[in-house]
């Protein structure tokens, strides 16, 4: 049960990665994905979130009684989310804004409860912080990429907005790849994050068989070159 | 002498895939022309050019799904689907609008959902309502006036203009639709005053209802050959037309029934985008289920909604219905005393 | 002109027919060789009743049918059987099956045949026989066994029977032929079978492509009732379910045969073969069989004998086997292909397709379905293939079944009709088998299950059993022990033995003689009472008497009958009294008895012996004769008395053994120290009495009577006691030295409160004689304590320990 760190980071991001491969935190994932910002803006709360609430339930996990241990949980998180909601509301008001109610719905966020029922509550804390982190770490790549894919395929441009997270200096960031682009609305909305988000799994997925077959063959070289040596005799 | 080991039965009739798709396509000519005479050459540019992607597109799918791809092109259901979409468009609707919407018809409407058979939805309607929905202005604002009152470009014009060039005053040459104009108008204007627009011409809608009776010919030459049956067509235009005569009796508040029934894409879509039985219902009683809710549907959008024409909305809302119309319209086997409702078991 | 009604669905395949109709029937000839297989009908095959070398006539039965749904087979011509062998059949597996093989001589030699020229004169029976016996199963493809068909169950009244004409399958033509020579034949056959079943109407089915096969029957028909109804050209109007709605308009419910529904199909060619059989004798030993495809040179209908090669066939038509990429057995939509031709014509065998590729190209490859519904309009049992055909691809069959996959005849029209070349009918197979597999696993695993539940519960059942045989066994065995321990003590002390067995003597007498004891009383009042009455009545005869009054005879009869009772009364308190008497004196009344209830019968019989005595010193004073007759009782009781002593002297020690079958040797030690404290403390009491109120005699008296009682009872007890010691100790196991070291111990431990004691009353007789009472206690605790040494000693010694200065010889 104890993984490495390295197992851990790899879970995160990769292997298990809560919005590809276990597939919780749809909603938010396809509802602000619209832009780049609004992806990093809610990827960065709920890493926080994430971070915060598997170090609180692994330091109370040996006290919490089986029976009430998801109420606890759930009050856990949604104390950090009501901070994560506090700080935003204090320092990136306009963002906060256009994430609306998709804040405070972090805590519904089932990957949250998930990592903290599946691992915060059964390791210690080190190894659950870290786990939080590389989750959270884990979903915001991934609301970055198709935040990504829909701002340039629905509006033509990259970064748009990016003052409201990072500050005054972040304005320049904004790229225009596409003049004069006909915003294509269907990827703004929610069908457009679907279809986005299963062209990403399915990208995810063809790498992963990619790995597996590589790593088949490299195996199968390897067996074929392990014979038994002759070691007498003459080889004609 | 070598026998063939083969079992019952050795005869095989002569309907194919392919024939009847060929048969469809066959149909679509007499409002094909009708449109083309009316509204310039847009449309045949469009066709072609969905056409072309449409095959390319389904080319490269199926190559992706390591299958013979000549085998699966052949069945012309991509070239049906291109065609239907391309008659749907407006005229001088860009190059890119159609390709996006044609590549999302065949890729992922159909394609990704098993192919030819297995798809839920029409494909054409789901490029159109795609469209629709991404880009209201383009599908909205480039329908061409038709010919009878303004010179339409020609042939290499259209072109320029579609693929992204030339000099082509848009403006000139394009125009709302019957119901378009209907729908917004009799607000503001009485129903003389509407009738008198140009638009309506001196019949029902000029143009589009020559448009609209071509497609009808079209359709009824399908169900003389018995590519269709008569069920849908006859269900969803007479659920309309009977929506319209009661709901919009009044033509000083709704369209009139001859304008539903023949302007915009109404036949088109009763003969060759609802019947498409891949994802229409399949038994006799469901069908006119089927036709009905489509009739009502698009009487309801049309009237209420806020698009104008809403055949695309109607149809797919309805491929969602069309299982469940399956398994409650079973027909009685022989044998037994009454059909068979639902999919649990009986006793 | 007849009402038909149509069927759903059906098609229209190019017919092909008019290849194989340009000619009249031809006949086959006799081939050199004969294959009969032994089953070619539905149901038992026959069993071969000839021997290898036998010759055979043409006619003769060479197979024998078995039970009722089976059909004979007969030699179809002359020859001799020259083996009985596996052979291949005409079969879609293309196995093998058990045939006869004659090889025949040419001759042509007919056997006995039994013709009837007016089936009239037959009974329905006989006709039934005859049918059976000419080896008729139905020729239109199924062979059914024809006698069983024309006999339906719980005799239904069959309201229509029907001849399938209708050929609907495309090239083949042999009923159409058939009908065009023999129409007379197919009638005469009709109204055979009609005599047997009495239908309310006879129908023939025709399609209306075979338009001199109408005109012939028609013809045929003329002076009877039979009508030929014309029907549209459609396939598959000549399946029976469909040929029953469009003449009738009936359906044949699902799971049911027609006859449920009183109509019955029969093919033309078998009405042919039953009018040769009642009518000439003949049994089925030939058809028509179609020969045709463009692989033949020369298509045609052809009499072959059954039994002929398709090869012999085949040639005769013109066979060319370089252009034929098919045989099929049937029709191209129902029939099957054959691996080779040297297969035999059967009795089913209609049709030989000898099939170019031209004419049936190999089918192509599967397109995917886009659910156009053209299977659904074309299906005649109103499926839906299409659902049928998703579900079977998707390997859902219980879906498939639902939706009603047994009711399809694997006709072809559905895939006949798919755009996209799919195989449907090879779908519907393969589903209708793996339903049927997963039908025979599930019974299977059923029967497997109920093998296990019975097994577990047979398993189970077999332990407790165990379980109770091995308790009635232990309880057994206890009782056995008991029984055993009680004898064995038994054998020990014969007297014991004795008494024991006197107990169960007096037992079995008081529980035969049951009320005696109990009523001993009862019966003293009896006798009481009867001597009153008697006195009484005396007294009052002898007042009658002296009176002379007229009672004095009833009075002398009351005295009489008085008297009688009063005898009466004291038999039976003799005979009583003689019961418990003799129960008392075996000791049986109280058998596992306390000594305590003998000697309370000790004291009973002392207070009778006490009164008697009184009254016999009050009778000596005024009634000696009184006195005279009391004194036997005196010396009865006195007797008594005296053996009840005895009795309980013995008791005792019968007690202490009889109480030791489950021995205790501490419960009498118990007893014993009870009956000392209770000596010692009436002991105490007395001398209280003596010290304190010397002048009160009667407590005195009482005291001194209560402490000699317990100092007897005390007496027995020990006694007792010692005896169940002795008697324990040989029973006993061998004690160990540790039980020695313990009574060594015991005994120390009592020597040395002994000394103690006994110090103390030293004391105290030093220190305050005066306090008497002190004294008198320690005096009795000194006693007591010595007794204890004694017992101590003794129980020692028993044990086998040596004393060296044992207390008790001091």
């Amino acid at each position: 049960m104890a993984k490495s760190y390295l197992e851990i980071t790899q879970d995160g991001l990769w292997k298990n990665n809560p919005a590809l491969v276990q597939l919780l935190g749809l909603c938010p994932l396809l509802a602000v994905t619209g832009t780049v910002v609004n992806a990093i803006g809610l990827g960065l709360a709920t890493m926080l979130v994430l971070t915060g609430s598997n170090i609180a339930v692994s330091l109370i996990r040996n006290f919490v009684p089986e029976s009430v241990r998801l109420p606890a949980f759930v009050m856990i998180i949604a104390s950090f989310v009501t901070c994560a909601e506090l700080l935003m509301q204090a320092y990136t008001y306009e963002l906060y804004e256009i994430l609306g109610i998709f804040i405070p719905l972090i805590v519904t966020n089932c990957s949250i409860l998930g990592r903290a029922d599946a691992f915060a509550s059964k390791n210690p804390i080190l190894p659950s912080a870290l786990d939080g982190f590389m989750m959270g770490l884990g979903f915001t790549l991934v609301l970055m990429l198709l935040g990504g894919i829909r701002e340039l395929i629905g509006q033509g441009t990259l970064f748009t907005g990016m003052d409201l997270l990072f500050g005054e200096a972040a304005k320049s960031w904004q790229l225009t790849v596409f003049e004069d682009y006909p915003n294509f609305l269907f990827a703004v909305l929610p069908p457009g994050a679907f279809v986005g988000m299963g062209f990403i799994i399915a990208l995810k997925n063809i790498i992963d068989n990619r790995m597996k077959r590589s790593a088949e063959t490299k195996k199968e070289a390897v067996t074929t070159g392990s014979k038994r040596v002759r070691v007498t005799g003459t080889i004609s | 002498m070598a026998l063939l080991q083969i079992t019952s039965p050795h005869l095989r009739g002569k309907n194919r895939t392919a024939s009847v798709m060929q048969w469809v396509l066959l149909a679509t000519l007499p409002g094909f022309v009708a449109l083309t005479w009316f509204f310039g050459w847009g449309v045949l540019i469009n066709v072609v050019w969905a056409s072309l992607l449409a095959l390319v597109s389904e080319a490269a799918i199926v190559k992706l799904r390591k299958r013979p791809v000549m085998f699966y092109l052949g069945d012309y259901s991509a070239v049906v689907t291109a065609v239907l979409l391309g008659l749907a468009l407006p005229p001088f609707a860009p190059w890119w609008v159609t390709m996006v919407g044609i590549l999302f018809a065949i890729v992922i409407s159909k394609q990704l959902y098993g192919g030819l058979g297995s798809n839920p939805f029409n494909p054409a309607m789901v490029g159109y309502a795609l469209l629709l929905v991404s880009f209201p202005v383009e599908m909205t604002t480039h329908w061409a006036t038709p010919s009878s009152l303004t010179e339409l470009p020609d042939f290499l014009s259209t072109l320029q203009y579609i693929f992204g060039g030339g000099n082509l005053n848009i403006d000139g040459v394009t125009m709302a639709t019957p119901l378009d104009t209907y729908k917004h108008q009799i607000d503001v204007l009485t129903r003389e005053e509407v009738s008198q627009l140009p638009i309506f011409g001196q019949h029902v809608a000029l143009g589009w209802e020559w448009v609209n009776l071509g497609f009808l010919a079209g359709g009824l030459l399908l169900i003389w050959r018995k590519i269709i049956t008569w069920h849908i067509p006859l269900s969803m235009l007479a659920a309309l037309a009977v929506c319209s005569l009661v709901l919009g009796w009044d033509p000083d508040r709704y369209t009139p029934v001859s304008i539903h029934l023949l302007s915009g894409a109404t036949m088109l879509g009763a003969f060759f985008i609802a019947t498409d039985p891949v994802t229409a219902a399949t038994s006799r009683l469901g069908k006119l289920y089927y036709g009905a809710g489509i009739g009502i549907l698009i009487y309801i959008i049309r009237t209420w909604g806020s698009y104008p024409d809403a055949v695309a909305f109607s149809v797919l809302l309805m491929n969602f219905a069309a299982p469940f119309l399956d398994y409650y319209t079973k027909p009685r086997t022989y044998g037994h005393r009454k059909a068979h409702r639902g999919i649990k078991k009986s006793d | 002109m007849r009402q038909i009604w149509d069927f759903h669905g059906g098609i229209h395949p190019p017919e092909n027919k008019h290849q194989s109709t340009r000619q009249a029937i031809k006949n086959a000839g006799i081939p050199q060789y004969l294959f009969l297989p032994l089953s070619q009908h539905i149901g038992q095959p026959a069993v071969p009743v000839v021997e290898i070398g036998q010759r055979v006539r043409k006619g003769e039965m060479v197979a024998e049918a078995i039970g009722p749904v089976s059909v004979p087979v007969h030699a179809p011509t002359s020859g001799t059987v020259i083996a009985i062998e596996d052979h291949q059949v005409p079969h879609p597996s293309g196995l093998t099956d058990s045939c006869i093989v004659i090889e025949t001589d040419g001759l042509d030699e007919w056997t006995e045949l039994t013709p009837c020229e007016d089936y009239e004169e037959l009974s329905s029976s006989d006709i039934l026989h005859r049918v059976r016996q000419a080896g008729i199963a139905g020729l239109g493809g199924a062979g059914f066994p024809t006698a069983i068909k024309l006999h339906p169950p719980r005799n239904d009244k069959v309201n229509a029977l029907i001849l399938n004409a209708a050929e609907c399958e495309p090239y083949i033509t042999a009923d159409d032929m058939l009908m065009r020579e023999r129409a007379s034949e197919v009638i005469g056959g009709l109204e055979i079978m009609a005599s047997i079943l009495q239908p309310e109407e006879c129908l023939i089915g025709i399609e209306d492509n075979k338009p001199e096969a109408i005109a012939a029957l028609r013809e045929a028909a003329r002076e009877t009732q039979i009508e030929v109804v014309v029907i549209p050209t459609k396939y598959p109007s000549g399946g029976e379910k469909q040929l029953i709605r469009i003449l009738t308009g009936l359906e044949v419910p699902q799971g049911h045969i027609p006859a449920d529904i009183g109509v019955m199909c029969q093919n033309v060619g078998t009405s042919a073969a039953v009018y040769r059989a009642i009518r000439y004798g003949e049994p089925l030993i030939s058809r028509i069989t179609t020969v045709t495809g463009d692989a033949v040179a020369h298509p045609g209908n052809f009499d072959t004998l059954i039994g002929t090669r398709m090869s012999h066939l085949l040639t005769q038509a013109g066979f060319n086997a370089d252009k034929a990429s098919r045989v099929l057995m049937g029709g191209p939509m129902m029939g099957f292909a054959l691996l080779s031709t040297d297969i035999p014509i059967v009795k089913t065998t209609n049709c030989l397709l000898a099939a170019t590729d031209l004419e049936f190209p190999q089918p192509q490859p599967e397109q995917p379905c886009i659910r156009c519904g053209m299977c659904a309009e074309a299906c005649p049992a109103e499926l839906l293939p299409q659902q049928l055909f998703w579900f079977a691809k998707a390997q859902e069959f219980e879906k498939a079944e639902m939706y009603n996959l047994f009711d399809c005849i694997e006709c072809g029209a559905c895939s006949y009709v798919c755009p996209s070349s799919i195989p449907l009918v090879q779908y519907y197979r393969y589903s209708k088998n793996q339903v049927r597999t997963t039908k025979l696993e599930q019974e299977k695993s059923d029967k497997a299950r109920e093998r296990f539940e019975f097994r577990q519960s047979r398993l189970q059942r077999e332990q407790e059993e165990k379980e109770a045989k091995r308790k009635a066994r232990a309880e057994a065995a206890a009782k056995a022990q008991a029984a055993r321990a009680a004898e064995a003590e038994a054998a020990v002390d014969p007297k014991k033995a004795a008494v024991a067995e006197a107990v169960k003597r007096a037992q079995a007498k008081r529980e035969q003689a049951s009320a005696p004891l109990a009523d001993l009383t009862e019966l003293e009042s009896n006798v009481q009472k009867a001597k009153d009455k008697l006195a009484k009545v005396e007294a009052s005869l002898q007042q009658a008497e002296a009176d002379q009054s007229d009672m004095t005879d009833k009075l002398r009869n009351a005295v009489a009958k008085n008297r009688d009772r009063l005898e009466f009364a004291e038999k039976a308190l003799a005979d009583a009294r003689k019961q418990s008497s003799d129960s008392d004196n075996t000791g049986t009344n109280t058998p596992p008895q306390d000594t305590e209830q003998l000697q309370r019968s000790i004291k009973r019989q002392e207070d009778k012996v006490a009164t008697l005595k009184n009254a016999i010193e009050e009778a000596l004073k005024s009634d000696p004769d009184r006195a005279a007759q009391l004194q036997p009782s005196l010396d009865k009781s006195l007797a008594k008395l005296a053996e009840l002593k005895s009795a309980l002297g013995t008791n005792s020690s019968d007690q202490s053994e009889n109480n030791t079958p489950a021995p205790d040797p501490e419960q009498l030690q118990v007893q014993v120290d009870k009956a000392r404290d209770k000596l010692l403390m009436m002991q105490g009491m007395l001398d209280e009495a003596r010290q304190e109120s010397p002048s009160d005699d009667a407590k005195v008296t009482k005291l001194t009577r209560a402490v000699e009682k317990n100092q007897e009872r005390l007496t027995a007890a020990e006694k007792a006691l010692t005896d169940a010691q002795q008697q324990a100790t040989p029973v006993a196991p061998k004690i160990s030295a540790e039980e020695l070291e313990t009574l060594r111990t015991n005994i120390d431990k009592a020597r040395d409160k002994l000394s103690m004691m006994q110090g103390m009353l030293d004391e105290a007789q030093t220190e305050s004689p005066e306090d008497e009472a002190k004294i008198a206690k320690l005096t009795r605790a000194v006693e007591k304590n010595l007794e204890r040494v004694n017992a101590a000693e003794t129980a020692y010694q028993e044990a086998g320990g040596e004393i060296r200065d044992p207390v008790s010889q001091s």
